[in-house]
């Protein structure tokens, strides 16, 4: 067993009087997919902004690699890749331009073989690369964000309703990079609604309902976690 | 790193349309604000040459025409100027408020000079587009327009937050986004200056003090947006709140600070002076000789043995009654001279509370433009008008035989000098 790269501990996170996160607990080691599926204001995007520095928990620790990241910040800029829900790239810049961009602002240094190659692992049409981004669909700039995320070459990635936007071809190609990430040792967080998808690829599944972990599901040594079961525990939790 | 940061920062800004629309028009209007202060000196440099030209020929016309020394005295203008510095096309100041050029005579001096009153100038400074205004008024509204929203736009986008979390520093987004722009800015603001400032000769030190103030001052100005705009509020609300700070320091508090002043501080006009003057110089005229000669040898002592009249016009009681005019203007006019000053000097405090006027100040000062420059022109005009009593009246009053040539020993005037 390795040591968890990704761990809450007794996370609790409010913004005023009100409470967003209640004692939330969970790990993800190197190699593992963990979703966190929840309804709308179920605290799945806090629970990736605690972990991103961006909000403070009143109570617990979030621990990337062993280290809390309200105490080394600078351990979320070194080893995490991020892609918000809806992102919006710059666009004035087109895709190449972007990524460009995005990638020195992290310090990186790319080769245009490797933009390209991964333009094309996100199945962004090449005719579209150098289009500014302000005329692409939803979809694209999702897919140009995604390709950044995998060019940062980062262990950990959070990901916040990464499939929001994508066609279904898309969200399977999307799936595939996913696991494949994985088998290259990434330990992935991502928030999400979307239950098929999330047994698809993640190792486990967290519910979480008012701010609280109700439930975890464990895909079993040679198979997905069982969508059914999860699409219950979630729907009898919103009746 | 910090390189690669920067080259990235500024090629991303640059390809901004807004940012790139914004830096051009900086750049128009700091051109034209060089170009209308550089034709505007260039048009007070003319009208100087030409004054000298047309000044020295009607002396010597009178000199010609006349056979007495009152009467070369009477008749004779003489030019005075303040002329324009190296520095004057950058900051024209109150040169058009104060007079910078006379054409004064042998009569009582103070009367010509205070034809027209002046209040605070640099206080109503709304006026001529110089460099100095665009730097000082303007270019704060360009920083407010580039900088007010930096984080806004980016949270409204919804970038923010990647934002921060990709930057490898904290260092290497907003400060050098930010101080980018500035950069920029200041780039194209200072260039037609110091084209303009090398087109007019001006003294390096000089050219590096301006440059030196206006970073300074823009870097302010930058601060506070800079400040503003990492609050959690819509660009709109941002940049209404800069807008009206800019308005409260740039105008408000000036015209205010400018009626407290002309309240607080009660003093002759300079019409007061010349009708004192006038009324001195008419009213002798009806007066008994020894009244005016025992006035003017208060004064003169060295004449006092010359003050008999053997006709009834004679030029010396004409000019000793001018002589009193000033003596008894002089009062009002030291006490103007002193209202003056302790205006600048209480203008001065409220600039402190308005940095546009601050600015304006220190360019117009260093440009020699200011009222502190008007008043020094003026003890010019007063010096020399002295050299031309001192040259008149052993003429007057001993009445020596007229020769022509005496009057190559008349002063003449000697405009300031500056430094190249």
């Amino acid at each position: 067993m390795t040591d968890p790269v990704i761990s809450a501990d007794a996370l609790h996170v409010s913004v005023g009087n009100k409470t967003i996160l209640k004692n939330v607990s969970f790990t993800a080691r190197r190699g593992e997919v963990l979703a966190l599926l929840g309804g709308n204001g179920a605290g799945k995007s806090t629970t990736i902004k605690t972990f991103l520095g961006l909000m403070t928990p009143s109570a617990g620790t979030a621990n990337l690699l062993g280290q809390n990241v309200q105490l080394q910040p600078d351990i979320v800029r070194q080893k995490v890749a991020y892609l918000p829900e809806s992102v919006m790239l710059y666009g004035h810049l087109n895709a190449v331009e972007n990524i460009r961009y995005f990638l020195s602002l992290a310090g990186k240094e790319k080769t245009d073989d490797d933009i390209a190659l991964a333009l094309k692992k996100v199945a962004l049409q090449p005719h579209a690369w150098q289009t500014r981004l302000q005329s692409y669909s939803k979809g694209m700039r999702q897919k140009t964000a995604i390709a950044l995320a995998l060019l940062r070459d980062a262990p950990i990635l959070f990901l916040d309703e990464p499939t929001s936007g994508l066609d279904p071809v898309a969200i399977d190609e999307f799936n595939g990079l996913i696991s494949q990430l994985a088998s290259q040792g990434a330990t992935i967080l991502m928030v999400t609604h979307d239950i098929y998808g999330a047994c698809h690829v993640a190792n486990r599944i967290g519910l979480l309902r008012h701010g609280e972990l109700v439930g975890m599901f464990d895909a079993p040594q040679d198979g997905n976690i069982d969508a059914e079961v999860v699409h219950q525990a979630f729907t009898q939790g919103l009746k | 790193m910090i390189w690669r940061d920067i080259w990235r920062e500024g090629y991303f800004l640059l390809r901004k349309k807004s940012v790139l629309l914004l830096l051009l028009s900086a750049l128009g209007l700091s051109v034209f604000s060089v170009w209308t202060g550089s034709q505007e000196v260039a048009a007070q440099q003319a009208t100087i040459a030409r004054l000298l030209e047309a000044d020295a020929l009607d002396r010597a016309d009178v000199l010609q025409q006349q056979n007495d020394y009152g009467g070369v005295a009477y008749y004779s203008f003489h030019l005075t100027y303040a002329p324009p510095s190296p520095l004057a096309f950058a900051a024209l100041g109150a040169r058009d408020v104060y007079p910078w050029k006379h054409r004064i005579r042998m009569l009582a001096l103070e009367g010509q000079i205070y034809e027209s009153d002046t209040g605070n100038p640099e206080l109503a400074q709304a006026g001529r587009i110089d460099f100095a205004f665009v730097i000082s008024v303007l270019a704060p509204v360009f920083i407010i327009l580039l900088l007010h929203d930096l984080r806004a736009s980016e949270r409204a986008a919804g970038r923010d937050d990647l934002l921060n979390v990709t930057a490898h520093s904290r260092r290497a987004l907003w400060p050098l986004r930010a101080g980018i722009i500035v950069a920029l800015l200041s780039g194209v603001l200072l260039l037609p200056f110091w084209f303009g400032a090398f087109a007019h000769s001006v003294p390096c030190w000089q050219v590096a003090t301006v440059t030196l103030v206006c970073i300074c001052y823009m870097a302010l100005i930058a601060l506070l947006c800079y400040w503003v705009s990492g609050w959690l509020y819509p660009a709109p609300v941002l940049a209404s709140m800069l807008l009206g700070i800019w308005l409260l320091t740039t105008y408000i508090i000036p015209a205010l600070g400018n009626e407290a002043i002309e309240h607080s501080i009660d003093g002759p006009l300079g019409g007061d002076i010349l009708m004192v003057q006038r009324e001195a110089v008419n009213g002798a005229w009806e007066l008994p000789y020894s009244h005016t000669m025992d006035e003017f040898v208060k004064t003169h002592p060295k004449w006092a043995d010359y003050t008999e009249m053997s006709a009834l016009f004679e030029w010396k009681w004409y000019f000793a009654f001018h002589q009193v005019g000033d003596q008894v203007a002089a009062p009002l006019s030291k006490r103007y001279r002193e209202v003056g000053k302790k205006k600048y000097q209480m203008a001065g405090v409220v600039a402190w509370l308005s940095p546009a006027t601050l600015l304006q100040r220190t360019l117009t000062r260093l440009a020699q433009t200011d009222a502190i420059a008007a008043r020094e022109y003026e003890q010019q005009v007063r010096d020399f008008h002295e050299q031309l009593r001192h040259f008149y009246y052993p003429l007057l009053f001993t009445s020596p035989p007229f020769h022509r040539d005496v009057f190559k020993a008349r002063p003449t005037f000697e405009p300031i000098e500056y430094t190249k």
